[in-house]
């Protein structure tokens, strides 16, 4: 644990961590001496001449007193490294994220990373206040107090240096237990947590199939396999957790039960036997206050675990020296990749010439979307190279890359403000008449615009709520289109909505992307016919390849999986609904 | 400091009070068990200061001291039994609360209407039903044991030590209530430092929001250094504001921390007590007791903070659960009308969410065995309107009716055996494909299900898994877009309803199944009443009737060639349509040599 803080905060910001864990170590170890020192004490005030008593009591109020400063420093030094650990995690996260791979970002990150950033850091940042000081005096106290008392009593220590082990074992053991315990049933958890999920989604269609009206099984077995879980855990848990204080209680009463025989014996004078006793509850109580950290401390190792993994992330690697491309054409040369182990692209070679506009087309799962990922440096390609104006992209510097290329995808992000700041978002020091023109190409109302838009009523200015939900789907891609006309890059990468679009909307976005086509290299993948017809080159992707390219024209009477997708096209535009 | 939190807590105390009703009785057993151990804990080591002082008086009687030693080791299994059975008796109480509590929320959440969902997102039904009950686990199973504990201990410890000796007894009050009254002083002006503290909070979670939601967008633009400004300024200010908040409390914790920490009461007694002895005035041996015990009646201090926490999550958690249980449901009749046929009728119906009105005045029948298609601009209230039916929403004004009954006096069972949906957005669940299928009719035959399946184009592409219709959604087969959507009919084929809805989706993922989907769906709408929300007017030219919404009011109703003719709203459509889909390939093609 200690391993991994001082790893992730990495020098020389664990410089004031270790500081503060030699400041732990002195306090904890004054205070066992001073608890070893007692016995000396008791031995005087319960011996023959009480007043002799009194140097070893000041002995031990010295001890007392120097555990309190150190303990009075060590404490805000303490909240002063928590404070700063959760700066520098924070701090190396932010650097992190900026230099994944946009690969990286895939579902679930953004919970992912705002887990970690808020609920992860501040759980690691209480570590050394609340954590640390209890776990360092648990493991320093009883061996400060061993090596005082060989000083004093031999025989005394020798006892101890047999007891402790025994029970720190206990208590490791019943930590581990519990710790294993919990994980089984985390699973089981998941499970109960993904189809809550799901209940929440498939409302509408449970609710059409009657599926709430009857009660949801799946929802109601996972429900149940949790609470079976849960009852299971309680007893597999209590053994642990009982475990470590009935050690203890044993280990006492075998201490009280040897020493009472002793004393009566004579073997062992009695004072001596009150010493040990006081000496055996003062080691307990450290013990013990860990022991009840063993969730908390899991839990912090669970924290630090997942911050580790984003860190540990390896990044795309950074030219040195960028070089800029003067030109704008695309070429693949060769290109693999694959995701894990699974091949998507295999050999995939073609070239976008400058100013050309190119449909990718192919069956779903064919490697579309990955091919304009590539474009992008969303990942580097496993064999092969991508390169813009003959430079390979990973000599370009992911910054530059960036200003060439504009992507059009199907998941708009849209911030909680109003239509045009999302536009602006192209580019920030456009003007507004450049806003405006941008959003009336795309066809989103501009202020001089003569459409009516009754759902955006202030036009424009029209806030589009968080994640943009006040818009509906094509209005949102409308607006990714405007961002990309406005950024007016020389590369733009364009993913054609597959979501529903009114033939409204339709006609507008074929008229921004006409639009696109005459200013930029243009790389679409297709979903509609007009686009194809409209491309100057086609290029054919069935499973990782680059099975056939050319214009509309030469692959239309060439068998193979361009006519069938132009021949599914064909019936799906000839159908009618209706009953028969 | 009580003031300001008394205005908080009593909802948070009613709630907790509500939930955990019917554990009380567990709950008292559990608090009763815990007092016992608590006390049977303190015993062996007062035993243990007995028998010390009675061997260092001697003549010892042996006898005695044998009683003694064999206290304190009975009172250890005996504080161990009742302290497991505690723990056992609330960790099952919990796991049975848990349980029935998710299972009362999941029954409500079924019953509200679909708005409260799109308003919250899936992500807070899963934050209520499961974190929110999860989150009293630590109340109900550890904190009301731990508070137990916290007062029995010292109590205990404090009597036994005051009858050993009254001065000394009393004296080992002084550093827990030095440590309480420090930790009140630390805590003084917490209530509004934490709403500071949330409130940094949030802003962090906001700044990753917007760091990474958008992280391609924002890379693309080349933004990434300004999102990543933002993100760095509101850690930053949190880090300032916590250091400062550490900083300025960090004297008084602290300070209660070395009071009640076991070495200044331990020290304090001992001076005390050896003044005592060497004047006199307290037996040497009688000082054993309170260097055992008297360092533990403080230890409770340590333990507050904790508790307090515990107190709180668990408080609000219980609001939160409450809430939920009282947001009041889709009202339900008590005495269920049967429908006569299944005619649908709109009558006067108006809807909005909140203040936006989204449909006025629709009047709409859909007779048995008609085809009706609803069109119109995006955000006129199409989908809207479609969702009345089967009472996704209810109407704000007017009525919809099935077979003369209003659908809200309609048994739920009979609703959704009469009105089928099929989707735009397909959800599959993660269960098997043949469950999928027979979502609306659990309790129908294999055979039936792959008949539907046939129908619905997507039999060739399940049997090819390796697994079949047993293959589980999700786990073992994905479905590609237009695939899902063929299940999705398939489930409605199988459910029969004799009135169908058709979300009619206008893009699919893979032209290969565009035209399996428009087959399938032709296959579900023969021999019902059909109602369809078209994006594609080509589609739906042969309905018997097509209703035009604009704006929330039906604009023109009528049949295809009719309304080209009025030259209004849907000959607009029409002809805007035209081009984007027809048109252009043709003259393509035409050029094509």
């Amino acid at each position: 644990m200690i391993r991994t803080l001082l790893a992730v905060l990495g020098r020389p910001g664990d410089a004031a961590l270790r500081r503060l864990l030699a400041g732990l170590i002195a306090a904890a170890a004054i205070q066992g001496v001073g608890y070893a020192l007692i016995v000396p004490f008791l031995r005087a005030l319960l011996g023959e001449d009480p007043d002799s008593a009194w140097p070893w009591l000041a002995a031990v109020g010295a001890a007392t007193a120097g555990y309190a400063v150190a303990t009075w420093y060590t404490q805000s030094a303490a909240y002063r490294t928590g404070a700063d650990l959760a700066q520098v995690l924070h701090h190396r996260l932010g650097a992190r994220i900026v230099e994944l791979p946009l690969g990286w970002f895939g579902a679930g990150r953004v919970g992912e990373l705002t887990r970690l950033a808020s609920q992860s850091v501040l759980q690691v940042m209480s570590v050394p206040a609340h954590l640390l000081r209890p776990v360092v005096t648990a493991a320093v106290i009883p061996l400060a107090v061993v090596v005082t008392l060989f000083a004093v009593d031999v025989r005394l220590a020798l006892a101890l240096t047999v007891a402790l082990p025994v029970l720190a074992f206990v208590l490791t053991w019943s930590n581990r237990a519990v710790g294993r315990a919990d994980a089984a049933r985390d699973g089981v958890s998941d499970e109960a947590s993904a189809r809550l999920v799901e209940f929440g989604q498939a409302q509408p269609v449970l609710r059409a199939f009657g599926r709430t009206a009857q009660g949801y099984d799946a929802l109601d077995a996972a429900l149940v396999a949790e609470h079976d879980a849960d009852r299971a855990l309680v007893w597999r848990t209590v053994p642990g957790l009982v475990l470590f204080s009935f050690a203890v209680r044993l280990v006492l009463a075998v201490v009280v039960v040897l020493g009472t025989h002793r004393v009566l014996d004579g073997t062992l004078d009695a004072p001596t036997m009150a010493a040990v006793v006081v000496l055996m509850i003062r080691l307990i109580e450290p013990l013990a206050a860990a022991a009840d950290l063993g969730a908390a401390l899991r839990m912090a190792h669970g924290h630090l675990a997942g911050i580790r993994r984003v860190l540990d992330t390896a990044s795309l690697p950074e030219p040195v020296a960028p070089v800029r491309p003067v030109r704008t054409d695309v070429e693949f040369r060769g290109v693999s990749f694959g995701y894990d182990d699974r091949p998507v692209l295999r050999d995939v070679s073609f070239v976008l010439p400058e100013g050309s506009m190119t449909a990718l087309v192919g069956p779903s799962g064919a490697g579309k979307t990955t091919v304009a990922r590539l474009l992008a440096r969303f990942w580097d390609a496993d064999a092969g190279e991508v390169r813009v104006g003959g430079v390979p992209v990973t000599e370009i510097g992911s910054e530059q890359l960036m200003s060439l290329v504009s992507m059009v995808f199907q998941d708009v992000y849209l911030f909680d403000g109003t239509l045009a700041d999302n536009i602006r978002l192209g580019r920030p020091d456009a003007t507004d008449e450049e806003v405006a023109q941008a959003a009336a190409v795309a066809g989103l109302p501009s202020p001089g615009g003569a459409q009516t838009h009754g759902e955006l009523p202030a036009g424009i200015h029209t806030r589009v709520g968080e994640r943009g939900v006040l818009l509906s789907g094509g209005q949102r891609q409308r607006v990714s289109i405007a961002r990309a006309l406005l950024k007016n890059a020389p590369i733009v990468v364009l993913d054609e909505a597959t979501a529903a679009l009114d033939p409204e909307n339709d006609a507008h976005v074929q008229r921004a992307v006409g639009e696109l086509a005459r200013r930029s290299t243009l790389l679409v993948i297709a979903h509609r016919l007009p686009t194809v017809l409209a491309a100057d080159q086609i290029l054919v992707l069935a499973d990782g390849r680059v099975t056939q390219r050319g214009r509309h024209e030469e692959l239309i009477d060439a068998e193979g999986t361009y006519q069938r997708l132009w021949q599914s096209w064909e019936s799906a535009r000839g159908w009618h609904l209706l009953p028969g | 400091m009580s003031a300001p939190e008394q205005s908080g807590p009593p909802t948070a105390a009613g709630a907790l009070r509500r939930l955990l009703a019917p554990l009380r009785g567990r709950l008292m057993i559990a608090v009763v068990l815990q007092a016992v151990s608590g006390v049977a804990a303190v015993v062996p080591l007062a035993a243990v200061a007995e028998v010390v002082r009675m061997l260092l008086a001697p003549p010892v009687d042996e006898g005695s001291v044998w009683v003694a030693a064999a206290v304190c080791g009975a009172a250890a299994p005996v504080s161990l039994l009742a302290g497991t059975a505690a723990v056992v008796v609330t960790h099952l109480g919990d796991v049975t609360l848990q349980l029935a509590l998710r299972r009362e929320l999941a029954r409500r959440l079924g019953g509200l209407p679909l708005g409260w969902f799109s308003a919250r997102g899936s992500g807070a039904v899963k934050k209520a039903v499961h974190d929110d009950v999860h989150a009293l686990h630590y109340l109900v199973a550890h904190t009301v044991l731990d508070v137990t504990t916290v007062v029995v201990v010292p109590v205990a410890a404090v009597g036994y030590l005051v009858a050993v000796d009254w001065r000394l007894g009393l004296l080992s009050l002084v550093p827990l209530l030095a440590g309480c009254w420090l930790f009140a002083r630390a805590m003084a002006g917490a209530g509004s430092k934490m709403a500071e503290y949330g409130h940094a909070v949030r802003e962090i979670n906001q700044g990753v929001v917007e760091f990474v939601d958008g992280i391609a967008v924002v890379k693309t633009f080349g933004r990434a250094r300004a999102a990543h400004e933002r993100f760095l300024q509101a850690t930053d200010a949190f880090h300032t504001f916590f250091s400062r908040w550490a900083a300025a409390t960090t004297p008084v914790t602290t300070a209660s921390q070395i009071v009640s920490a076991p070495p200044v009461p331990l020290l304090l007694a001992l001076t005390v007590g050896t003044t005592l002895v060497t004047s006199d005035q307290l037996a040497a041996p009688d000082l054993v007791a309170f260097a055992l015990l008297s360092p533990g009646v403080a230890g409770a201090v340590s333990g507050i903070g904790t508790r307090l926490q515990a107190l709180r999550t668990g408080g609000t958690a219980a609001t939160g659960v409450v809430s939920l249980l009282d947001t009041p449901g889709q009202p339900r009749t008590a005495q269920p009308r049967r429908p006569d046929g299944v005619t649908v009728r709109l009558r006067g119906v108006a809807f909005g969410y909140g203040e936006r009105t989204v449909l006025r005045g629709v009047e709409l029948d859909l007779v048995p065995g008609t085809v009706t298609a609803l069109v119109g601009r995006s955000g006129a209230g199409k989908s809207t309107l479609a969702r009345l039916l089967p009472r996704f929403h209810d109407v704000t004004a007017g009525s919809v009716s099935l077979g003369g009954v209003d659908v809200r006096d309609l048994d739920p069972e009979d609703l959704y055996r009469a009105v089928g949906f099929v989707f735009q957005e397909t959800t599959l669940l993660r269960m098997s494909v043949a469950d999928n299928i027979a979502l609306g009719r659990p309790e129908a035959s294999r055979a039936r299900v792959e008949e539907a399946a046939r129908r619905a184009m997507i039999h060739d592409r399940i049997r090819a898994e390796p697994r079949g219709y047993d293959a589980v959604v999700g786990t073992d087969v994905e479905f590609s877009g237009g695939e899902a959507q063929r299940i999705a009919i398939a489930r409605a084929l199988l459910a029969d309803p004799p009135v169908l809805i058709l979300d009619e989706a206008t893009a699919y993922t893979d032209p290969h199944a565009e035209a399996a989907i428009q087959q399938a769906l032709s296959a579900a709408a023969a021999g019902r009443t059909l109602l369809v929300i078209a994006h594609r007017l080509a589609s739906v030219t042969g309905a018997d009737q097509i209703v035009v919404l604009a704006d929330g009011v039906v604009a023109e109703r009528g049949r295809h060639e009719d309304l080209l003719a009025l030259d209004g709203h849907y000959a607009r459509l029409w002809r805007a349509q035209q081009p984007a889909v027809a048109g252009a390939p043709t003259a393509r093609q035409e050029t094509t040599p």
